[in-house]
């Protein structure tokens, strides 16, 4: 597999990168078309930036921890079913891509593939949030109550509540930060 | 306006029946023996959680029986108590996890099943809060002892993901039995259903489920 179609891969291959970007699509896809596309431009722009941090040799950060956060935050504000401020979402989302992207170094050992693999995963994770919240717009637009935008919200608080007991769990075990 | 007259039907429990159910729980309540029917798994990833709560047959009645009451209660409760009940499950999750003591548990969980079962054998409507806090204090519990229960050295994202999943299919489970109650007959198997997984409950109770 070419490092640019493992970088691709890569959210989708982590379960802690899948949730938050579940979380972060549900949450963006029931916000309004200005916030939504705002949010994907800050997720992609910290994607951006953590994927250069770690081509400039980042050291060690709490960046799984981070994105387990926003997981939590996004699940949870997501199941409320309330609009977000556009300020706090667009925040949220950019703190996510910059996590997500710090959490995932890659392991090659040519820079070539290195920077292949960099840009897949910021590619193949924007791509990813990207399709998850415009159907999650799609499913749930216009209509204030339906079985989608339930679907939505009680898979958002699953999403949470996982998301909390990871980070419980992480904390008990010492290996948080 | 007449405040004498019985709300809506005569299926909502009078004080004077909210006081049979209270004395009838009583004795149970005074001898009851921690239930063990929460055994848990211990294996890890996403099956491991799965499994864990489908394993613990007072967690599985209680489950099924939020989701049957919530239909039962119709919307908004319908929708609220399985969003609800997941987040304050993993805030007791969290105190399992980190090992702060929680007392009566597994009397707690079993207890659950009594109540819950109750609620739809007779189908009470409570306000919404009532119901709320109900589902909520339950949900602690029940948190807790899959907190507690977390197997060392597990994909623990993958298991918390399997387990939460888990708990969510059995709420919706139970709303999708419940939903029967629209129909006469599905009603009656729905207060059913109820009465069974109180029974259920007290035998969780008693040390004997």
């Amino acid at each position: 597999m070419s490092g640019f179609v493992a970088g691709l891969l890569h959210p989708l291959a982590l379960p802690a990168h899948l949730l938050a970007l579940l979380a972060l699509g549900l949450l963006i896809g029931q916000q309004t078309a200005g916030t939504r596309h705002l949010s994907l431009a800050a997720f992609v722009a910290g994607a951006a930036a953590g994927l250069t941090a770690i081509a400039f040799g980042v050291g060690q950060t709490p960046a799984a921890d981070v994105l387990l956060a926003t997981a939590f935050a996004s699940g949870a504000a997501a199941a409320i079913g309330r609009q977000l401020p556009a300020l706090a979402c667009t925040l949220l989302a950019a703190i996510a891509g910059g996590a997500l992207a710090l959490d995932s170094p890659p392991e090659a050992i040519s820079i070539a593939v290195a920077t292949a693999t960099l840009v897949g995963t910021g590619l193949g994770a924007s791509l990813t949030l990207a399709i998850i919240a415009t159907g999650v717009d799609c499913l749930t637009r216009g209509r204030e109550w339906n079985w989608a935008r339930l679907g939505a919200r009680i898979l958002s608080s699953w999403i949470a509540a996982s998301a909390i007991l990871v980070l419980a769990v992480r904390f008990v075990r010492g290996q948080m930060f | 306006m007449d405040h004498t007259a019985q709300p809506r039907s005569g299926l909502f429990l009078t004080m004077h029946r909210w006081r049979a159910v209270a004395a009838a729980a009583a004795p149970v309540l005074l001898l009851a023996a921690p239930a063990l029917g929460h055994t848990g798994s211990s294996t890890g990833g996403f099956l491991g959680g799965f499994a864990h709560p489908l394993f613990g047959p007072d967690h599985v009645v209680a489950m099924v029986a939020v989701g049957l009451w919530g239909a039962f209660l119709g919307a908004p409760a319908i929708w609220l108590l399985p969003i609800v009940f997941p987040l304050v499950m993993a805030f007791g999750g969290v105190i399992g996890i980190l090992g702060i003591p929680l007392p009566g548990v597994e009397t707690a969980i079993a207890l659950s099943a009594v109540v819950l079962g109750t609620m739809v054998a007779l189908a009470a409507r409570p306000p919404l809060w009532v119901a709320a806090v109900l589902v909520g204090g339950f949900a602690i519990f029940h948190g807790h002892a899959h907190g507690a229960e977390l197997p060392p050295g597990a994909d623990i994202v993958a298991y918390s993901v399997g387990f939460v999943v888990a708990t969510g299919l059995l709420h919706l489970t139970g709303i999708a039995v419940g939903l029967l109650a629209r129909w006469r007959a599905g009603r009656i198997a729905v207060r059913t259903a109820g009465g069974a997984i109180a029974l259920a409950g007290v035998a969780f109770l008693s040390g004997l489920g």
